[in-house]
Formats: structure tokens, C-alpha cells, sequence
């Protein structure tokens, strides 16, 4: 892989991972009901927007990340991404390492990246 | 909590297969991709691509509600159920050929599921316990 795509895919990556890490900051603590003033609560906090600020530029970076590689390879690749979002849970929220999650969040790692190569 | 992550997850995969194959249908529907504001125009002009727009949507809603309750780690990679059903649709309804590491792909993130599942079970069973 060059440079550009490299970079392209790492970017891809960080947007990714900090996006939906700050989407769970937003939402910790929260209530799973449908009341208008949970969400405007949510919306309150800066952290929701940090989040969608990311997936706006990762819809931009991974545009540019498939006009130079196949979709195939960006499925992929998305395996990455996976792991790496349960290692940041770990760290950040302290969330649970399991012998189950860890079976289950590998098993669809693999199959995220069997899907990508059987394009 | 076991009725939590079921409609939780049955939506959010729901609205992301929704959103995908709006996007597909909004493609065909939109003649030739030549960028530019007539073809945007003309994707506008179908009703497919609001599909797609209330997909986001109601996927966005999902997940941050899930994500009240749910660790995020387990729980972005069990919104990845979403390829199985994408992948199972395409085929019927666009008539996609599915190749047999796409099946077996498939049957590992299944698979993955299934022992998420069980894991919440077991760590909602020691919470009881205790």
C-alpha cells in the first residue's frame, strides 16, 4: 500500500474510533427512553458533535480511500477497526475483556475480513 | 436488558440495511453517476434516497440509545450483522451472486454474535447473583 492510501486508511481509522468513543461519552449515564429532553440533554454536550464532526470528515476520507482502492480491500481493512474499538473500550471505559466478547468480537473480525476477500 | 439489545439491535441493523439498500436502489434509479447537479437532481427526484436519509436517521437514534446501556466495543462490532443481512438481500433482490468466503464470512460474524449474546447472559446472570 502507498502513502496515500495508508494515510487515507489511518485517518479512516482514528475518525472512526474517536467517533464512536465520543458518542458513548455522550451517551453514558444516559436513559434509553424517547423522551425529547433526553435528547436535547445529549445534544447539549459537546462530545455528541465531536462525533458527528468525525463521521462527517470520515464520509469524506473514505470517498477518497475507495476512488484509489476497491471496495473489497475497504471491507477489509474495516476488520481493523473493530479491534481496535474494543481495545479502546477497554482502556477508556473500562469495559470487560470476557473470554465471550473476546470470541465474538475476533469471530466477527474474521468474518468482516472473509467478506471483504470473497469479493 | 436481554429485550433492550434484541429491539435495539433489530433496529439498528434494520435502519443501516434499509439505508444501504436505499442508497443501492437510488444508484440504479439515477442514470449514469456523472456528479454533477442535474444527476443529483435526478437522484433527489426518486423517492429512493430518502430511504437512505431516514436509515441514517433512525440508525443514529438506534445507537445512541443503545449506547446508554451497551460497552461500545461489543457493541460496534455486533452492529456488523448489518453486512449479513445487506449481503442476503442483495442477493434476492438484486440478484448479487454470493461467493462461499461470503458465506462463511457471514456464518463467523453470526457465530460472533451468538457468543456476544451469551456473554451479556452470563455477565446479566453474575449481576443477579451478586
Amino acid at each position: 500500500m502507498s502513502y496515500l492510501p495508508l494515510f487515507l486508511w489511518t485517518s479512516n481509522l482514528v475518525l472512526d474510533t474517536v467517533g464512536h468513543v465520543a458518542f458513548k461519552i455522550a451517551a453514558a449515564g444516559g436513559r434509553e427512553d424517547i423522551e425529547a429532553q433526553h435528547w436535547w440533554r445529549m445534544a447539549a454536550q459537546p462530545w455528541l458533535w465531536v462525533g458527528i464532526g468525525c463521521f462527517v470528515l470520515e464520509f469524506v476520507v473514505w470517498l477518497a480511500f475507495l476512488t484509489l482502492l476497491p471496495l473489497s480491500e475497504g471491507v477489509l481493512l474495516g476488520c481493523f477497526n473493530i479491534v481496535v474499538l474494543m481495545l479502546i473500550g477497554r482502556w477508556r471505559f473500562q469495559e470487560k475483556l470476557t473470554p465471550w466478547r473476546v470470541a465474538g468480537v475476533a469471530l466477527i473480525a474474521c468474518g468482516v475480513a472473509l467478506v471483504g476477500l470473497g469479493r | 436488558m436481554k429485550r433492550f439489545y434484541l429491539i435495539g439491535f433489530g433496529l439498528l441493523m434494520a435502519f443501516d440495511t434499509l439505508a444501504q439498500l436505499s442508497f443501492k436502489w437510488a444508484g440504479l434509479h439515477g442514470g449514469d453517476p456523472t456528479f454533477d447537479l442535474p444527476w443529483l437532481l435526478r437522484v433527489f427526484a426518486q423517492p429512493y434516497i430518502y430511504g437512505a436519509i431516514i436509515g441514517y436517521i433512525g440508525a443514529f437514534f438506534s445507537w445512541m440509545v443503545l449506547l446508554t446501556r451497551a460497552p461500545v466495543g461489543p457493541a460496534f462490532a455486533a452492529s456488523h450483522l448489518e453486512i449479513v443481512s445487506v449481503l442476503l438481500l442483495s442477493a434476492w433482490l438484486f440478484g448479487e451472486r454470493l461467493t462461499p468466503l461470503q458465506w462463511l464470512g457471514s456464518a463467523a460474524i453470526v457465530a460472533g454474535i451468538l457468543c456476544l449474546a451469551r456473554g451479556e447472559a452470563e455477565a446479566e446472570a453474575e449481576l443477579a447473583d451478586a
